[in-house]
């Protein structure tokens, strides 16, 4: 063995190579990196053409740290699905190192090298070696798991089949789609597995060359694979031949993968990043201010898309968490978020880019319609604004504010059901959903037995906004008349609007209705401006949430918090005691407006704790709360016979809970959803339907003053 | 001269029994009037109709011949017109009918003499002449008075009186009026749809939805009780409006009247007054509603103040356990 | 061509609500306003046949008698599509029967020169089912009551329609324009008027007229034009129904022996 100086420990670029043969590389890798660049302008040209509605740069300046984070911690993508989650990640890291190895021998030969800049050579090119081959035997392995999981485990999530087309549609199962999530994992596969068997080619040729086999085992895969070829039999001048084969093969390969990165589904790699950096962590909670003034208030156009929202189109990966998370989809309605972003994408394609080489673009057509790339009324009606998609979506996509501003053109164009057509008329004409009058709102409270303040007309500590189901619906009612009582218990010095009050609003923004919704908030804003409070506590979500995130758009400010955090406060401080302890079991639901939208998980659970109960949790909980059914307007459009009802998919959760007694609820909606479907989904008398606030009285055992109410209520 | 004069209806060549409702609120006037009754029959062969209208209250029949069958409302305006202006009667008296909404109120702007609708009952007051009729959908009753004006155009509500019955021998004068032009072309009929078997006026227990139900597709669940109960199902406008059921099921002015009905639920029905044409004369009447003060409860002799989906519930479970 | 749609802001009661001291009318404090249901109705027609027509062809023009709170039911026709409204009102309108009201339209009727009038067949808190066919005979022009079905080109010289009668049967007839129509309810379906929409109608022009504007003397309005007048109003003595009282299945099983009883 001669000793061999660091120098020559290294691979030669183009060993052996003709000139024309390295001439004939370069010029296909320029036409490669050409063809790269040249989508890239496409794509970004594609963006451009949406409505510049916020400053980009800003946001991505801001959300920067948290979108290095994320992406290098993979959360989003751990999320709910360990397995594929941390398999991405092996790939992720596996496909960054085989970049920057290529990059540094990029930086070797084509920029330093000329400079007589060298590095790659000695323990630096060795070590280069062993941690390539690492990375490429990750990527491998992550590959193949990829496969098995699309070819045999086959989750229900990957299932393109849309519900928002019938089966004889053409297009019903996107099949493109599945054609491409192959052709991407065979071709990195194979560009993986091309890459060892050269590098074990090029051992077995250079077999005499001790700089060379000397070191084979830092390459661990490539010595493997020759140590296979001369079991097999190859000469060192066969394997010269193999290598020059498999070299133009494993290039062409990778620079026709490279080529096709903005045309493909690889081109994730930036677009979910870039997803991410202009994601808008509010997006659920507070929707677009829309401008009355103008002639469009909501999207019918592919133009009419914020940028950031055509670039989440194409972040999409169809990993299917969405689509999963659907409270629609999970009950047989038409809509998966899923398919809709890919409408939009799909849509996005046809009328924003080129169609020959920057050539003549597609007439322009609506969005919404029953056509092919088109989405339709009855799915964007489907949806509950519930957000458990954009919550989960590991690339950012914020499907709940797109789906509302194309509800915005729907309502505009009247394009609803007639019974949500009549709720907001009836909201217009009296401030309330259930088209009720005015005075009606405080007479909920007629016969509690002791006064409310009028918040209009004296100070209070806290003013309690009702919100429509507390104030009209005869089951919250009486959630109202008992929250009253725990109030005054715990000698609360609180008031209430009376007839002032109006909706929030928050459902009507969903709903799609923006200018009513404005119109409500302008007049609850106006209305609270001339009282005089410390803070406002709501028993409804839905109104907290509109309060507490969209109100200072129209000049709200306010602190506020919703019941539950009360309930918990006046616990903690004592101002209340659960003296009785409480022996059911009992799980509880989040709603929606409260956990996911305000990450209000904790207090209710705390309240609970506190009467004592024997509390399970339900297996969707928390920021996977499966929605009631109740949202984005819902609870005033009854589901069509034959389909489940969200709620009814829910109580069957609840159900599976051995020996429960009690569902609790914190919201008026939820507890309207939900009692119904514990009735149509037939677990009356299996177990009950509470309100949080119910639990709590029940444990302060204030017999003695609930008694007489109680009963004045059954002779009714 | 002074006098009652009545508008009698017909339509499709029959007589409208409506006309003698009209007789008999003109009957309560005379009884503290004493004025005469005359009944105007304006149809092209008016001798067909004297029959119907020789009820022993009136006295007199006036019938004007006029060039076409069905209603136009010039030949009816100009016919009534010239009837005013040549008795000049005191009270003028028409069914609240869908024809005369179609002619009364051009007359009586025409003319400007004494005009109210829908007119439930009447009376002399000191010798002012009062009309009864409802608002803010029956909620309240309003008492109309017409100062100044020596003829009152009325039109009189249906059921609000017993028809008036008897025979009698009236004279019979014949009138010309000059200048009759219709200017409506009437084209023809077009018939309810079928009922295709469903028959509201020989069913005898019949059970409706309204505006309550609230959407196409709670209607099912009726559809169902109905079925369990045996009654035939009914609605009542805007339910046929909305297509939610077949016209054939609507009960009510512009649908059917449930003609031999024992027992009528009407679930999540407010009551109309046009609904409860169709409905009210039945004896045993149960409503189910919401609104503790909505007009159906004057008018069913049990009432439920509640849910009607819970009800409906409650109905099924419990009669299908039967 | 113009067609001139005459709308009216009504009144629906609370279950509990107080008269006005003169006592001939309920007290407006318990009263909720919206535009009559009927309206609806006839407005949205109106905009289907300009809609029909295409461009520039019709102009509907919406007008109401009242003051100026009526403003947001000619908003929301406004919003709906309607070109322009007018609103006529002055003190001395105060009191003012359908007939008055009949006479104030037909003075717009003469001002824009419509072909074609259609109104509500009636109003949902009066329902006199009277302005539309008294403005029809004001102006001695060809009219239909309760229309249920329109068909009409601009321009054609007559239109055909049906009117509902009693018991679902229908009259199909034709008559020649300029016409007066009363629309029934379920004619077409009211399309929904967005709060943006209703905004955006205030850059539509509504025009205010007072009576004298419209030729009118003092002696033609009010209740001194009227053709009778309201001596008072009240809350009837009703006989009530017996109420099955009770949770909702003892109530439903009351229900269930009252059927047993009355069907044997």
């Amino acid at each position: 063995m001669t000793q061999q100086t660091p120098h020559q420990i290294t691979r030669i670029l183009f060993q052996d190579f003709p000139h024309w043969m390295v001439a004939v590389f370069y010029g296909v890798a320029i036409v490669a990196i050409a063809v790269f660049l040249w989508g890239v302008f496409i794509q970004l040209r594609k963006y451009a053409k949406g409505k510049r509605d916020k400053n980009l740069w800003a946001v991505a300046r801001h959300c920067i740290g948290d979108t290095i984070a994320t992406v290098l911690s993979h959360r989003a993508i751990r999320r709910r699905d360990q397995a594929a989650g941390g398999v991405h990640a092996i790939i992720f890291y596996g496909f960054a190192l085989l970049f920057i190895g290529t990059a540094t021998v990029t930086l070797q030969y084509d920029i330093l090298g000329p400079f007589g800049i060298n590095f790659w050579y000695g323990t630096f090119y060795l070590i280069f070696k062993l941690v390539l081959n690492i990375a490429g035997l990750g990527l491998i392995l992550g590959l193949v798991y990829m496969m098995v999981r699309r070819g045999w485990i086959k989750p229900p999530k990957l299932n393109y089949a849309r519900p928002d087309r019938s089966r004889a549609d053409p297009d019903y199962n996107r099949d493109f789609y599945r054609i491409e999530d192959w052709a991407f994992l065979w071709t990195l596969i194979l560009i993986g597995i091309t890459g060892f068997v050269l590098s074990g080619a090029r051992l077995v040729w250079l077999q005499a060359e001790p700089s060379v086999w000397d070191y084979r085992w830092w390459s661990p895969a490539g010595a493997a694979v020759a140590v296979a070829l001369k079991i097999l039999g190859i000469s060192a001048a066969d394997a010269a031949k193999l290598r020059l084969g498999l070299w133009w093969f494993h290039g062409l390969l990778a620079l026709t993968f490279i080529a096709l990165i903005p045309y493909t589904k690889a081109k994730h790699i930036f677009t979910a990043i870039g997803a991410w950096l202009v994601r808008d962590p509010e997006a659920v909670r507070r929707l677009p201010v829309g401008d009355l003034d103008q002639a469009k208030i909501g999207y019918t156009e592919i133009g009419d898309f914020g940028r950031h929202y055509l670039l989440q189109a194409d972040a999409c990966t169809k990993c299917g968490r969405c689509h999963e998370a659907c409270p629609a989809n999970a009950t047989g309605y038409p809509l998966s978020p899923r398919d809709l972003i890919l409408t939009v994408r799909e849509h996005a394609n046809q009328q924003l880019t080129p169609s020959f080489l920057g050539l003549g673009h597609a007439a322009p057509i609506s969005i919404l319609g029953d056509g092919n790339v088109q989405i339709r009324s009855e799915t964007l009606w489907a949806c509950r604004q519930c957000g458990a998609c954009t919550e989960i979506c590991p690339v950012a996509v914020e499907h709940v504010p797109i789906i509302n501003l194309l509800r915005r053109s729907l309502v505009e164009a009247g394009d609803m059901d007639p019974m949500l057509q009549k709720t907001l008329d009836a909201v217009n004409k009296t401030g309330n959903s259930f088209n009720e009058s005015r005075r009606k709102r405080p007479r909920w409270a007629k016969d509690i037995g002791f006064e409310i303040k009028d918040a209009r007309k004296e100070p209070v500590d806290i003013l309690w906004f009702l919100g429509d189901f507390a104030s009209f619906d005869p089951r919250s009612q009486k959630v109202s008349r008992t929250f009253a009582r725990i109030l005054h218990e715990a000698e609360i010095d609180f008031g209430i609007l009376y007839e002032a009050e109006t909706t929030a609003g928050n459902d009507i923004r969903r709903v799609g209705e923006e200018g009513l919704f404005q119109t409500l908030a302008e007049g609850n804003v106006a209305t609270l401006a001339e009282c005089d409070f410390k803070r406002i506590v709501t028993t409804d979500p839905h109104s907290y949430n509109t309060l507490k995130n969209e109100y200072p758009a129209f000049g709200g400010n306010y602190r506020i918090d919703h019941a539950s955090a009360l309930l918990k406060e006046l616990i903690d401080t004592g101002a209340i005691s659960l003296s009785k302890k409480l022996d059911y079991k009992v799980t509880y639901h989040d709603p929606c407006h409260l956990g996911r939208f305000n990450k209000g998980y904790d207090p209710p659970r705390a309240a609970i704790a506190g009467t004592g109960v024997d509390f399970v949790e339900l297996p969707r909980s928390r920021d996977n709360s499966f929605c009631c059914g109740g949202g984005g307007g819902r609870v005033w459009v009854p589901d069509p016979p034959g389909v489940t009802k969200p709620g009814e998919n829910r109580v069957r959760e609840a159900g599976t809970i051995a020996g429960l007694d009690m569902l609790v609820v914190n919201c008026p909606k939820c507890m309207t959803m939900l009692e119904d479907a514990v009735k149509t989904a037939g677990f009356e008398g299996k177990f009950q339907v509470k309100e949080l606030i119910e639990l709590v009285a029940e444990a302060m055992d204030m017999d003695g003053k609930m008694a007489a109410p109680a009963a004045a209520e059954l002779v009714q | 001269m002074a006098g009652i004069l009545i508008i009698a209806e017909h339509r499709q060549g029959q007589f409208r029994p409506v006309t003698l409702e009209a007789v008999a609120a003109a009957e309560k006037l005379q009884a503290s009037s004493g004025e005469s009754i005359a009944v105007a029959v304006i149809a092209p062969q008016p001798a067909v109709f004297v029959p119907w209208v020789s009820v022993s209250a009136v006295d007199e029949v006036v019938t004007v011949t006029t060039p076409n069958a069905e209603f136009d409302p010039d030949v009816t305006g100009t016919a009534v017109k010239a009837l005013i202006a040549a008795r000049k009667p005191s009270v003028v008296l028409m069914p609240h009918s869908v024809d005369s909404f179609g002619v009364a109120p051009a007359i009586a702007a025409e003319l400007g003499v004494g005009f109210a609708t829908d007119v439930f009952d009447l009376r002399y007051d000191g010798g002012e002449l009062v009309a009864t009729r409802a608002a803010y959908k029956e909620k309240v009753f309003v008492e109309i008075d017409f100062p100044g004006k020596e003829t009152v155009l009325l039109t009189i509500r249906s059921n609000a009186f017993k028809p008036a019955g008897g025979t009698g021998q009236p004279a019979v004068t014949e009138i010309s009026v000059p200048g009759i032009e219709p200017r409506t072309e009437h084209l023809g009929w077009q018939e309810p749809p079928a009922s295709g078997g469903i028959d509201i006026p020989g069913a005898e227990f019949i059970m409706s939805v309204g505006r309550g139900v609230g959407d196409e597709a709670n209607i099912e669940q009726f559809v169902e009780l109905a079925e369990a109960l045996g009654a035939t199902l009914g609605c009542s406008r805007p339910i046929a409006d909305n297509g939610w059921l077949p016209k054939a099921r609507q009960v009510g002015q512009s649908g059917k009247l449930a003609a031999n009905c024992k027992l009528y639920i009407a679930m999540g029905i407010s009551g109309a007054v046009q609904h409860q044409w169709g409905m009210k004369h039945v004896e045993n009447i149960i409503a189910v509603n919401k609104d503790a003060d909505a007009s159906i409860f004057t008018v069913a002799k049990y009432g439920v103040v509640g849910d009607m989906f819970e009800i409906a519930e409650e109905l099924k479970a419990q009669a299908g356990g039967n | 061509m113009k067609i001139l749609v005459p709308v009216k802001r009504t009144a629906s009661l609370d279950d509990e609500f107080e008269m006005r001291d003169d006592g001939r009318d309920v007290d407006a404090d318990f009263c909720e306003y919206d535009i009559n249901e009927f309206d609806e109705f006839s407005v949205e027609e109106a905009i289907k046949i300009k809609e029909a027509a295409g461009e520039g062809t019709v102009e509907v023009v919406v007008m109401t008698v009242g003051p100026e709170d009526a403003d947001e039911v000619l908003r929301k026709c406004l919003a709906k599509g309607a070109d322009r409204g007018i609103r006529v009102w002055d003190d001395a309108l105060e009191g003012s029967d359908q007939m008055a009201i009949a006479r104030i339209i037909a003075k717009v009727v003469e001002r824009e020169q419509p072909e074609l009038v259609l109104t509500g067949a009636q109003s949902s808190d009066h329902g006199f089912a009277q302005t539309g066919i008294a403005l029809a005979g004001i102006l001695g022009w060809p009219h239909g009551a309760v229309v249920s079905f329109l068909e009409y080109t601009p321009g054609a010289p007559s239109l055909a329609f049906r009117r509902e009668l009693e018991g679902g049967l229908e009259q199909k007839a034709s008559i020649p324009m300029p016409a007066v129509l009363t629309i029934q309810l379920g004619i077409n379906r009211p399309r929904y008027a967005s709060l943006r929409g209703i905004r955006q109608a205030n850059s539509k022009p509504v025009d205010e007229l007072s009576h004298t504007d419209l030729g009118l003397t003092d002696d033609q309005v009010g209740e001194a034009g009227s053709l009778s007048r309201i001596r008072r109003m009240y809350v009837p003595e009703r006989g009530r129904s017996e109420m099955i009282q009770g949770t909702p299945a003892q109530q439903a099983s009351r229900i269930l022996q009252i059927i047993k009883d009355v069907r044997g």
